[in-house]
């Protein structure tokens, strides 16, 4: 799934992306969690690491999007692609890495059968996020997500 | 992209679960837990896999553009020898870790480690499988004398000391070696298959994909657990400290290194379509790989032992340190380096110079062996693998001994004669110079 256009490769995750998305996530959320990540990428990389793509640009990760191909949950029989994490190092936002990796992951959906993609925005703190995805085709769902305090 | 799903022929699936059942004993054990583990990860089977849709031309060589070749009867019989022995090299790889990792899968302090580990050899054992898939599949007669049944029952008789490949040889000593074994050797694999994703013979290819997935993950059961060690023995938490992370990378190192073949072949390969790249620009970017990993290891072990630091500072923190500086009480003593590519070889153009970890040359065969033992793991030192190297070198360095015949005369394990994966059928032999060169040409699935 490797792909390159100047300066910028879209490739698939592997485990030594670890670090350089620890420092983008702690760029722009201010926190160091790299047990957090490692997790995270454990998990990724057992599932399906060709479903979670990253964008290199000299060498290292400039942005990132995790996510995977699953059925069965939530009255969804069909195979069904999720988007779970992203980010983008602040230094290299307006290169459109974003739409890159999107493009790559949801390619990667479809081959593996998928025939929608799904994610969950937070409207009121993510309006950037919600952006980013509405200029991709995503639209609102009546799948909603519903939530309980404890 | 769809796969195709086999098994093999009813004897040789038997013969697989009678091994399994002999070195991976806790294979049950982890099937058992595997949805506390592995929550709604797909159970794991024990069958083949078989890409489809992948390209049908050949990828590079002299015959690029041409159509694969679906069947051995379809290649040239260089082709052909050169696949057989990667084939079965490849088998024997995958066999022979998991006889590795099983002497010391339950030393592991944390379980989430020991099931990633376990995992990872349930999923050596599906990769040995697909291989002899590939041997039973097709008719290999031109190139080898032996029945079918006689090379996969060769190679499920090969044990830790007969296998084709020097790393495989091995003797796991803690814990660490498995998970210092997974970061690096399973490395060396995914470059081998990441190169035969490409191969000439289809059903090779095909055979890639669905094990490049399933090494993504093993690499990544070295390397977290790795991450995480460097944070404890920051902390002071454990008793893998950073010496010992330090001298278990020399140990693997050179070896990983060695897998790749003679840093002067490759060619061969290439020109036949069966791989991209040769012997010694994959080894090169393997070695550059690994640095990327010991940079990696020491970022982490800096942020434990140094708090509030940010990403940009710490890594310039590292780079003062590693120019010598001492920096919040760290030095370049407390973190982990690269041995030099030259350190501790006993295949390729390095073949048994006297070079130590940091690239520096020692003329005096005592001073050397002293070198070796303060930066190789104690309990390595004690080993045959390490007998038999100090023998060589020692019989090099007095004249005894080319380099050419020291490194096909190492003392291996062998099966000499018996059919059955727990036979007694294996003894120590040494090789005659002309056996020894006759292996190396088949042990170099690379060359």
């Amino acid at each position: 799934m490797t792909e390159t256009t100047p300066g910028i490769t879209i490739r698939p995750l592997d485990e030594m992306d670890i670090s350089d998305i620890v420092a983008i996530d702690e760029k722009i959320g201010g926190k160091y969690r790299p047990e957090v990540w490692e997790r995270q990428i454990g998990y990724y990389l057992r599932r399906d690491p060709e479903s979670s793509v990253v964008a290199e640009i000299d060498g290292k990760v400039a942005g990132f999007m995790l996510g995977e191909v699953r059925s069965g949950e939530f009255g969804l029989e069909e195979p069904t692609g999720w988007i779970e994490v992203l980010g983008v190092d602040p230094d290299h936002q307006g290169k459109s890495i974003g739409r890159r990796l999107a493009e790559a992951i949801l390619e990667h959906f479809r081959q593996r059968g998928a025939h929608s993609v799904r994610t969950l925005v937070d409207e009121d703190k993510q309006a950037d996020i919600r952006r980013f995805f509405g200029s991709l085709g995503f639209e609102p769902s009546t799948l909603r997500p519903f939530v309980k305090s404890l | 992209m769809s796969m195709k799903t086999t098994t093999l022929p009813k004897r040789y699936h038997e013969a697989v679960l009678r091994w399994r059942d002999v070195f991976l004993p806790d294979y049950n054990f982890l099937i058992e837990n595997w949805d506390k583990h592995f929550p709604n990860d797909q159970t794991f089977e024990l069958c083949a896999y078989r890409e489809m849709g992948m390209c049908t031309e050949i990828e590079c060589g002299d015959m690029k553009g041409k159509p694969k070749a679906m069947k051995a009867s379809e290649l040239q019989p260089e082709q052909a020898h050169h696949l057989f022995g990667a084939i079965r090299a490849q088998a024997s790889t995958e066999f022979g870790s998991i006889q590795q990792h099983r002497l010391t899968l339950a030393r592991a302090q944390e379980e989430e480690e020991q099931f990633w580990v376990l995992r990872m050899m349930a999923e050596e054992l599906r990769h040995g499988y697909q291989m002899l898939h590939l041997l039973a599949e097709d008719d290999w007669s031109s190139v080898s004398k032996d029945s079918t049944s006689d090379v996969i029952d060769d190679i499920l008789s090969m044990n830790t000391g007969s296998h084709v490949l020097g790393a495989f040889n091995i003797d796991f000593d803690s814990f660490a070696d498995n998970i210092v074994f997974c970061a690096l050797i399973d490395r060396v694999g995914k470059y081998q298959l990441q190169m035969q994703k490409i191969s000439a013979y289809q059903p090779m290819a095909e055979s890639m994909p669905q094990m490049l997935r399933e090494e993504a993950f093993h690499l990544a059961a070295g390397v977290v657990p790795m991450r995480r060690w460097a944070t404890a023995a920051a902390k002071g938490e454990t008793f893998v400290t950073m010496e010992v992370l330090q001298k278990t990378l020399n140990k693997w190192i050179p070896r990983g290194l060695e897998m790749f073949g003679d840093e002067r072949g490759g060619a061969s390969n290439v020109r036949m379509g069966l791989k991209p790249m040769k012997n010694a620009e994959a080894q090169q970017a393997y070695y550059k790989e690994v640095e990327k990993l010991v940079r990696d290891l020491n970022l982490r072990y800096l942020r434990a032992r140094v708090e509030n630091l940010n990403h940009g500072d710490s890594e310039a923190y590292l780079n003062r340190i590693l120019a010598g500086e001492t920096v919040e009480g760290v030095s370049r003593e407390d973190l982990v380096h690269m041995p030099h590519a030259e350190f501790f070889r006993r295949r390729g153009v390095p073949a048994f110079r006297m070079v130590g970890s940091q690239g520096e040359t020692f003329d005096s065969l005592p001073e050397y062996l002293k070198h070796l033992s303060r930066n190789l793991p104690e309990s390595y030192l004690a080993s045959r693998d390490y007998k038999d190297y100090v023998e060589a070198l020692t019989q090099v360095t007095t004249g005894a001994l080319t380099v050419e015949a020291a490194t096909g005369r190492m003392p291996a394990l062998r099966r000499v004669a018996g059919a059955c994966p727990c036979s007694k059928s294996v003894r120590w032999v040494v090789d005659e110079p002309a056996v020894a060169a006759a292996q190396e040409s088949v042990i170099q699935p690379v060359a």
